[in-house]
């Protein structure tokens, strides 16, 4: 498939001035202002590119470059406002940032999809809530808007950007430079805003899209990975009655969590103790990890098989892999808990995408029988970090969650293993 | 096989015997309730049997279905034995459940109608997928017994499943009570007739406890449940509101307590084993042939058998229902000696709850749980002229 004609581009080097950092949201005053004001001319600019689009079939040169000029615009003072950049943005929405957009000249419309281009949008802004949040909200009271059925991932959610932003403003404060995994999944959620704004302001006609796969992101290496072998059919009847089909796991996973709550305090002492955490605990407790992982696949729509109860490696199309238990540093894990706060806003907050690509997966795999594949990686990246999340607090690992949507080069799988589910025709590890 | 089958003639025949006098015979008896009364009970009762009848048929044969073609959705799972068995379990009720629907509707569309019930129609559509919810839940225990029960036992799986069952009947039927929500404490004199009737019925104290329940219904009804120390005795708020009388709510009051002290919720418990006892056993033999329960390809049929075999013991179970009820009118009558107040409180659930005094005797025998409201008022008669006899 061709490239999207709106691009993110991001020649970042995560360093941070620690002082516009500080006063990022005050210094950014003048930038909301004026797009403010620009977004009223962009929202008439619209209206009249729509006009003319669905009479021509094609954007005009001039409204094109005006609404482009704010589509780029947009995303450099969101850039700047979230942290995802340092400089400071000009205010004409010109190329030359270091998180810019590359848009493509105007292209041909089919005017049926223009003509609906508003509603056909409806599910896509739904998607951005996910990202930037509702107005006024970047995190709510914790165990409110989660609907993820991992005790790990209860908590709130506004906008993940918005968390993120917030986690990184601390980050940079005190290491002036932006986590490269918190600038990534930043990247990511502008590209999607921005695709979605393009699309709302018939800028062009395709579809936003949510998958995080970037062809030229890099991120390290982590013991913790999912693998996805599922081949994106759904059974329409079970989709229908997926939440009900899950209440069984939900039971189960809480009953199991009561004991992994006991199971973790005992790992923490023993590990605290000798450096490592016990194998039977750790197996116990990687069993958990991989089978709340799997229940979320299950009740999200990530994946069609009904899950096993006792979180078996390998028995499933969205599984998580899990390192051997190994030393572990004292220090980290005195503090473990402490430590996996940040993690766990994160989780939380992209907890929000996996719900809302479920929720609207639920419509599109009732009528097709299929999931989206870019829903369906959404999905698997908010589970990845969520199951990173877990193995950390859970003493599994003392590697930290990762949070960008890119991961390093898994290793090579051993000869002779095969996954016992059908091929992706895209197969992923998130 | 010959001694379970002994000892469920026994066990049966006991359990059968109650306090009503095996000489009573039921005079004929008129229904002192207007014509048009009469009238309107009997077309809502038609509609609602009927309404019943086809979304039984209409189950059987989306089971009939399920059992032929559903073992292919197996392959959804990656659950293993039990969880894919589990599996096919929740979505033959969810089938089940979708074809229930419109029969769901229309009776619910008919008690508006009719008063009954002022339940809205969204908030039916809700509280039904809680329904559901819950049945899912009641059938995973289910299959998780059956079918752990069948890696060990095999194919005698159904011997060792029923004390299981009714162990659980046992702890369900203790926790009931704890789990109504929406009660308060009823009126005092309620409760003073409360516990002089239960000691005049050799019981000891019972609790009394209103639940509030006029929200979305104006039917009357009580009901006695719970075992030992949750004994418990819910008179619904809409028995208080005015439309029945002092002697006629005490009348509904001694009625349950008589539950209570004739053991009929453990007759019930004990009716439970003995017909589950036979139900298990023939879903044992049915599912022989895919493997017995212990495979989860047995399991749409399974659910066939079970709903099947339920139907077909319908009429047993109505006519065991039939006579607790006849026992503890009687034992109500003995307890507050006022035919009277019987026999207005049977002609108002005719008037309110739109009982058919005189149903057909089909449906009667196939699904009646209490004794008609005419049987009910010749009761009080023959106990009249039982005291009056010189």
């Amino acid at each position: 498939m061709a490239p999207h004609p709106v691009r993110l581009t991001v020649e970042d080097d995560l360093h941070r001035s620690r002082l516009t950092v500080f006063f990022r949201l005050l210094l950014a005053i003048p930038l909301l202002i004026w797009l403010w004001l620009w977004s009223i001319a962009a929202v008439v600019a619209g209206i009249a590119n729509w006009v003319v689009t669905l009479i021509a079939g094609r954007s005009p040169e001039g409204l094109h470059r005006f609404l482009s000029a704010y589509v780029r615009y947009t995303t450099h003072v969101l850039a700047y406002v979230l942290l995802a950049a340092n400089p400071y943005p000009g205010f004409t929405g010109s190329p030359g940032y270091p998180v810019d957009l590359e848009i493509e000249a105007p292209q041909p419309q089919r005017r049926l999809v223009t003509a609906f281009r508003l509603i056909l949008a409806i599910p896509a802004l739904l998607l951005t809530v996910a990202f930037i949040g509702t107005s006024g909200s970047s995190g709510g009271e914790y165990g409110q808007t989660s609907s993820e059925p991992s005790w790990w991932s209860t908590g709130s959610s506004g906008g993940v950007l918005f968390v993120v932003a917030l986690l990184g403003w601390f980050a940079v404060l005190a290491t002036s430079r932006m986590p490269k995994g918190f600038r990534d999944l930043q990247a990511y959620g502008l590209r999607y805003v921005a695709q979605v704004l393009a699309y709302a302001l018939v800028l062009t006609e395709r579809y936003p899209n949510v998958d995080p796969a970037e062809p030229t992101a890099t991120g390290p290496d982590h013991p913790v990975r999912l693998v996805v072998s599922d081949d994106l059919h759904r059974s329409r009847l079970t989709v229908f009655f997926r939440l009900l089909l899950s209440i069984p796991h939900i039971v189960w996973f809480a009953l199991w969590s009561v004991a992994v709550f006991f199971a973790a305090l005992a790992t923490w002492i023993a590990a605290l103790l000798t450096g490592s955490p016990p194998s039977a605990l750790h197996r116990f407790l990687s069993a958990y990890v991989r089978y709340s992982q799997h229940v979320s696949a299950y009740l999200f729509l990530t994946a069609n098989p009904f899950p096993g109860f006792t979180g078996t490696a390998g028995s499933y199309p969205v599984d998580v892999e899990l390192p051997p238990p190994g030393r572990q540093r004292r220090v980290v894990t005195a503090f473990r808990l402490f430590l996996a706060l940040p993690a766990f806003a994160v989780s939380s907050a992209l907890g929000t995408l996996l719900f809302a690509t479920g929720f609207l997966g639920w419509f599109v795999a009732l009528v097709t029988g299929r999931m989206p594949h870019s829903f369906r990686e959404a999905q698997a990246y908010a589970i990845r970090y969520s199951a990173q999340g877990e193995a950390y607090l859970l003493l599994v690992t003392d590697r930290y969650p990762f949070s960008g949507p890119a991961l390093g080069s898994p290793p090579e799988p051993e000869a002779g293993s095969e996954s016992v589910f059908p091929a992706d025709p895209a197969p992923s590890i998130a | 096989m010959l001694a379970l089958g002994v000892g469920w003639l026994v066990g049966a025949s006991l359990l059968w015997q109650t306090d009503v006098p095996d000489s009573l015979v039921l005079p004929e008896v008129d229904v002192p309730v207007p014509q048009d009364d009469l009238d309107r009970a009997e077309r809502y009762e038609t509609f609602m049997r009927w309404s019943f009848l086809s979304s039984q048929l209409v189950a059987v044969v989306v089971l009939l279905l399920y059992a032929w073609r559903g073992a292919r959705f197996a392959r959804e799972s990656a659950a293993g034995r039990i969880g894919t068995g589990m599996l096919l379990g929740m979505l033959g009720l969810a089938l089940v459940w979708l074809s229930q629907i419109p029969f769901q509707a229309a009776e619910l569309w008919w008690q508006r109608r009719y008063g009954l019930w002022t339940t809205g129609y969204l908030d039916w559509f809700f509280e039904n997928w809680v329904v559901l919810a819950a049945e899912f839940l009641f059938i995973c225990l289910w299959l998780m017994i059956t079918m752990a029960l069948a890696a060990v036992f095999r194919r005698r799986w159904w011997l060792a499943a029923t004390p299981v069952f009714v162990g659980l009947a046992l702890l369900f039927g203790f926790v009931y009570p704890y789990l109504v929500i929406n009660k308060r404490d009823p009126p005092a004199d309620l409760e003073r007739a409360a516990e002089r009737y239960a000691r005049q019925q050799g019981t000891d104290e019972i609790k009394l406890v209103v639940e509030e329940v006029s929200d979305f219904t104006d039917a009357p009804n009580a009901y006695a449940t719970g075992l030992g120390p949750s004994r418990r005795i819910f008179l619904w708020d809409t028995l208080i509101d005015g439309r029945f009388d002092d002697d006629e709510v005490r009348m509904v009051l001694a009625h349950e307590i008589a539950h209570h002290s004739r053991s009929h919720l453990w007759k019930g418990i004990a009716w439970y084993a003995l017909l589950s006892l036979p139900l298990l056993a023939a879903v044992g033999r049915l599912t022989r042939r895919r493997g017995g329960i212990y495979e989860p390809h047995a399991v749409p049929l399974a659910l066939l058998a079970l709903v099947v075999g339920g139907i077909a013991l319908q009429p047993l179970s109505s006519a065991v229902g039939r006579e607790l009820e006849a026992e503890a009118d009687w034992i109500a009558l003995e307890t507050t000696r006022d035919p009277a107040a019987a026999r207005g409180l049977f002609e108002a659930f005719t008037l309110e709850a739109l009982q058919d005094p005189t149903p057909p005797a089909w449906a009667h025998q196939l699904f009646s749980s209490h004794p008609s409201v005419e049987e009910r008022i010749a009761m009080a008669e023959a106990w009249r002229r039982l005291r009056d006899r010189p």
